[in-house]
């Protein structure tokens, strides 16, 4: 007799335990493009490789992308440039950002939210901590991400030689649109 | 009771299995580049194995990209034993204008001219394997390098019966390479080379070499190349020797540099692979170098 309310409680906090899980989300389909803008040339490449995982309950995020995925440069030459002198994607294949969302918001009513991601930009292997402002429309269950922020190639240890100053930008722009959903 | 223990010990698991999941999201960008590391359906392929596709005198096993224009200009000094007066040989130049494009990713044609001999030379470079890794792995390059000569210097003795296809040579190259590191890659490259005139009738048409080449980078935009070309005794020309080249490459933008040093003055595969007449023991050393200057006239990339 006892049997029967004792399996039904244990199987209801299992359940109820497993409903209370983090949510996490991981990136369906996402893209970075940056451009820079220098009085000689526009050079503009992107990946629609992004990848990321974001956790709604902790508000923590971490987004990454292969460096030899961006294409669209100008020439073939310039993308082996690229990977070759510039990101040295063998030596650093990927760049990131993980960290905290700041403001204190509810993230799993839907909504649209303009939030600013703080932590950790690694490109070319040198971290910097960032504060970058994100716009998400949660709708759904399903999580939109766009940003547009700016990287200083100084600060990450990528130098341009002079012959082609005019050329390449010291301010790169970036561009990251990402939809996120259930993991 | 023993359903009871079992459901239990389910609850205990699931809970510790709650909490490492939740100890691990304490670095997500672990797991996700974990996750990135895994994935094996992309290949990717294996670029800039040398700066350009000239080695120094041969073929590198690079191409250029679809739709690229690379416009090469060389020039060999004369011989540097002449000394002073020659100014180390800067008065003698010999030089080879050449415009390789590339039609495919793969496939590569060439033109070019040297004033040597007054010769036009074509090829075709044809990349068979490329080394790459992921999906497909691929630990080598291999490229086929088919060329044609023609010499239009005026016949030795215009009064003989002289033949247009005495004017012509072919050469056959396999070029097998592999990019070691970010700093180092090595090449070998069997020749076979047949000229339909030779000087003497005890020498033969037919030569076979077989070259190695490598380049070791010093910073990024420079390296240091060398370049060897044994001829197989047997098929060897009188009183030609090996040509070994030794040069730097250096890379701005779109233009690469090659200085080098070299004992070979011709700049296509006859002339410097069977009839090298220098020898670096006897000082009979070239200066040169090639300027190459790519275009892009195709679409993006």
């Amino acid at each position: 007799m006892f049997k029967r309310p004792i399996i039904l409680l244990f199987t209801l906090i299992l359940f109820s335990s497993n409903a209370s899980a983090p949510a996490l989300y991981s990136v369906s389909s996402g893209s970075i493009t940056f451009s820079s803008d220098a009085p000689l040339e526009l050079v503009r490449a992107s990946s629609n490789q992004l990848k990321g995982i974001f956790d709604a309950e902790k508000k923590q995020f971490a987004f990454s992308v292969n460096i030899n995925s961006f294409k669209g440069f100008n020439s073939q030459l310039q993308q082996e440039h690229f990977n070759e002198n510039y990101l040295e994607s063998n030596k650093f294949p990927r760049a990131s950002f993980e960290g905290k969302i700041i403001e204190d918001v509810d993230l799993k009513k839907n909504g649209y939210y303009n939030i600013r991601a703080k932590g950790n930009l690694t490109v070319h292997g040198v971290t910097q901590e960032r504060i970058i402002k994100c716009e998400l429309i949660i709708k759904n269950n399903i999580v939109s991400v766009k940003s547009n922020f700016t990287v200083l190639l100084a600060d990450h240890n990528i130098t341009i030689p002079k012959v082609v100053h005019e050329k390449l930008a010291s301010e790169i722009k970036v561009e990251v649109k990402a939809d996120l959903i259930d993991k | 009771m023993k359903g009871i223990k079992i459901i239990l010990l389910f609850c205990l698991l699931s809970a510790t299995a709650k909490t490492v999941a939740q100890d691990t999201t304490s670095s997500l960008l672990s797991i996700l580049e974990k996750e990135m590391e895994q994935q094996k359906d992309v290949t990717i392929y294996t670029t800039a194995t040398f700066k350009t596709t000239r080695l120094i005198n041969g073929h590198s096993l690079e191409n250029v990209g679809k739709g690229v224009l690379d416009v090469k200009i060389s020039h060999r000094f004369g011989n540097i034993s002449e000394g002073g007066y020659e100014l180390f040989g800067l008065d003698k130049a010999s030089m080879r204008m050449g415009f390789d494009y590339g039609l495919t990713k793969n496939i590569m044609i060439g033109v070019g001219r040297s004033t040597f001999q007054k010769t036009y030379d074509g090829f075709i470079k044809i990349k068979i394997l490329h080394q790459s890794r992921g999906k497909k792995n691929m630990p080598i390059t291999l490229s086929y390098v088919p060329t044609i000569a023609l010499k239009t210097i005026h016949f030795e003795d215009p009064k003989v019966n002289n033949h247009f296809s005495s004017r012509l040579s072919y050469s056959h190259q396999i070029i097998v390479g592999r990019k070691f590191s970010d700093k180092t890659s090595l090449q070998l490259m069997p020749v076979f080379i047949h000229q339909n005139l030779v000087t003497l009738a005890a020498e033969s048409n037919d030569i076979f070499a077989i070259g190695i080449g490598g380049r070791q980078k010093i910073t990024k935009r420079i390296s240091f190349n060398v370049e060897y070309y044994y001829v197989l005794p047997g098929t060897k020309l009188n009183g030609t020797s090996n040509s070994l080249s030794v040069g730097f490459d250096i890379e701005t933008g779109g233009h690469v540099f090659q200085l080098h040093f070299t004992n070979s003055q011709g700049m296509n595969e006859r002339t410097f692979i069977a009839d090298t007449k220098g020898r670096w023991d006897k000082g009979d050393i070239y200066f040169g170098f090639n300027i190459s200057r790519v275009f892009s006239i195709g679409k993006k990339h």
